[in-house]
């Protein structure tokens, strides 16, 4: 078990961009996702803590060895670092049998052999596929094959463990199934985890941190509450989450001592404690955020009596079984909200009030987030 | 689908038929073998002999028992070998990769293309400075090294197949390169080992030039090229060169009748992806 130090890893492919200066410390012991697109470096990251491809630039620390580093010609060899990885293909050995598969391992190691046979029926009972052993991997399902490919990661005890989106190949109720079971298992045998997907469901249940990667570089990194309740920028906003933040294009207008928030459609009045932090945004060109659990419908309203609330109509109602969608629409500007209930049929207008302490506001040109 | 019974019984003559016209020479080749050389001369070569005599098979192995050996001899090895250089090829030039490894790749499919011919005066001479004049050793290393382009190719597009992934799962589990190849990519290429094989064992036993080229002396010499001496210089014998045809002819039918349900299947492969 050992923390994982990276300092300005730079990998490109010809002219792609593939991982910028990425700096990242991840801590013993530590669930960690790398969450982004496809095409946005994080399996190429992954790679190169694995030693499979060598970064342009940038050092790699295991624990405190230093393993990689372009500026100083160091490079360990995969066979020679305590790291593990699983595939997104399984790349399990089609020739061998599983517990040959799970062996393999410790028998390149040299391991004695009643050790092998040991930690195999161990492994294999602990992911529960003792009764697999004797099976060749074309007569295993996908879910049992994920699990050969997680026995042949784990048996060696690795000082860190990489999975590059396991769960990616798998149908969608044993993927829940099986997250859960991922991250008990990660608990158990508390090994320094990097874990790469695009699910950002995924990211958000199992990871003690996350990275938010797109185009080869790092948004943000955080605890998926860090995340959530406070995204460092439009795109980290509206990647996480779903259904995903509702944006629309506003400024803020000065009067006396108050600030309004004005987006066309509706006019917001911002609470007093948020003034400091916005006030050299006036006039700004500005996005403001708001997620579909932050709005809430209210009894009717008049229009212009309420600080906080607005009308609008339904466009359509989405029943996804514990809540509700409602799609709204006035002008150009065009909200989700998530709803226990609903009185309002489609057509209707509705008054809609949002919960003003969870507004989130973005720099338009920066993207970045002002609140 | 379908077929009308009228149909199919037209289509069932029509293939007897074909079957037979390809089966002729087969046909003659055996009955002129059993024939006295009277009985070649009175009978034609599509109707049994009249007195039928094991005598030239007997004659034919005599003369050809040394030659069919040495062609044995060279072919297996070269066979053997080429492939497996060439799966060692094929191996690094997909799965390793360096720095100008696909000009590599090139230079090997440009010796494709090299006919026989345009090299055989250097490579005569080269064999004879290394010693192996009139050697089957000198068969040997010529078959392999001419080998090698084709068997590079074909093992080269098998193993493209095999996922990069496998192997770099191979790397992280502490397999280095060749222990990777003994124990992930050789298991793997049984397929592709019978298609070469075949190909190389076909290709080296038929082959004339070289050994003509390289190999006259009793020791040496291959069957193809004893073959040819057995028509003699002032009449033909045709019962005994159809006896010497036969067993010119046995190892490469019994190699393809053991193989061939492989063969098939490597043919297909990486025809659909799958």
């Amino acid at each position: 078990m050992v923390s994982v130090t990276i300092k300005n890893l730079t990998k490109t492919y010809g002219t792609t961009v593939a991982v910028k200066d990425l700096n990242l410390k991840i801590k013993d012991g530590e669930f960690f996702i790398f969450l982004g697109p496809s095409g946005c470096g994080k399996t190429t990251t992954l790679l190169c803590i694995a030693g499979l491809i060598k970064p342009d630039k940038g050092d790699l620390w295991l624990g405190n060895e230093l393993v990689t580093s372009a500026e100083r010609d160091i490079y360990v060899t995969p066979q020679k670092r305590e790291v593990a990885m699983v595939f997104q293909d399984y790349a399990i050995y089609p020739h061998m049998t599983v517990f040959k598969n799970i062996a393999f391992p410790l028998e390149v190691r040299g391991e004695d052999k009643h050790e092998i046979v040991e930690r195999v029926t161990t492994t294999a009972k602990l992911l529960g596929i003792s009764q697999l052993l004797d099976r060749k991997p074309r007569q295993l399902s996908g879910g049992q094959r994920q699990r050969v490919a997680l026995g042949r990661a784990i048996v060696r005890k690795p000082k860190v463990f990489l999975l590059d989106e396991p769960l990616a190949n798998l149908d969608a109720k044993l993927r829940v199934k099986t997250r859960t079971e991922l991250k008990k298992l990660q608990l158990e045998l508390d090994v320094t985890t990097i874990y790469v997907t695009h699910d950002q469901v995924e990211a958000m249940t199992m990871a003690d941190r996350i990275m938010v990667q797109k185009d080869g570089i790092a948004e943000q990194i955080g605890t998926p509450h860090e995340l959530y309740n406070h995204p460092a920028n439009l795109f980290v906003a509206g990647f996480i989450g779903s259904p995903e933040m509702n944006f629309t294009d506003c400024t803020l207008i000065k009067e006396g001592k108050r600030l309004w928030l004005d987006a066309k459609e509706f006019k917001i009045l911002m609470p007093v404690e948020v003034v400091p932090k916005l006030k050299s945004y006036v006039g700004e060109d500005l996005i403001m955020g708001i997620r579909p659990e932050d709005l809430y419908e209210r009894e009717s309203i008049k229009e212009g009596t309420q600080k906080n609330a607005f009308r609008i109509t339904v466009d359509v109602i989405e029943p996804v079984g514990p809540y509700l969608l409602l799609h709204l629409r006035k002008g150009c500007l065009s909200l989700v909200a998530r709803v226990k209930h609903t009185r309002a049929r489609i057509g209707q207008e509705v008054s809609i009030e949002m919960d003003r302490s969870k507004i989130h506001i973005f720099d338009k040109k920066t993207t970045k987030a002002i609140l | 689908m379908r077929i009308p019974k009228l149909r199919r019984v037209t289509l069932y003559i029509l293939l007897v038929f074909l079957a037979f016209l390809f089966l002729l020479p087969l046909w003659t080749n055996i009955t002129t073998s059993f024939k006295t050389l009277k009985d070649v001369t009175y009978t034609t070569p599509i109707e049994p002999p009249l007195t039928p005599t094991t005598e030239p098979l007997i004659t034919a192995f005599n003369i050809m028992q040394r030659p069919l050996l040495n062609s044995l001899t060279f072919t297996v090895a070269s066979t053997i070998l080429s492939c497996l250089l060439g799966s060692i090829n094929g191996y690094i030039l997909t799965k390793i990769r360096f720095k100008g490894s696909n000009i590599v790749f090139l230079f090997f499919t440009i010796g494709i293309f090299i006919p026989y011919q345009a090299i055989l005066v250097p490579l005569v001479l080269t064999i004879s400075k290394l010693g192996l004049y009139n050697h089957v050793g000198g068969l040997i290393l010529t078959h392999t090294a001419y080998g090698i382009p084709i068997t590079t190719l074909l093992f080269r597009n098998f193993y493209a197949l095999i996922p990069d992934s496998v192997i770099m799962a191979a790397k992280t589990d502490g397999a280095g390169t060749w222990t990777i190849y003994r124990r992930i990519v050789l298991p793997l290429s049984l397929l592709p080992f019978v298609v070469a094989g075949v190909f190389q064992f076909t290709s080296i036993w038929n082959d004339f030039l070289f050994g003509v080229a390289l190999a006259r002396g009793p020791w040496s010499m291959p069957a193809s090229v004893a073959l040819a001496n057995l028509k003699g210089t002032t009449t033909v014998m045709w019962n005994l060169l159809m006896a010497g045809t036969l067993w010119y002819a046995l190892p490469v039918l019994v190699i393809y009748l053991v193989l061939a349900k492989y063969l098939m299947r490597g043919f297909m492969a990486g025809a659909v992806k799958g």
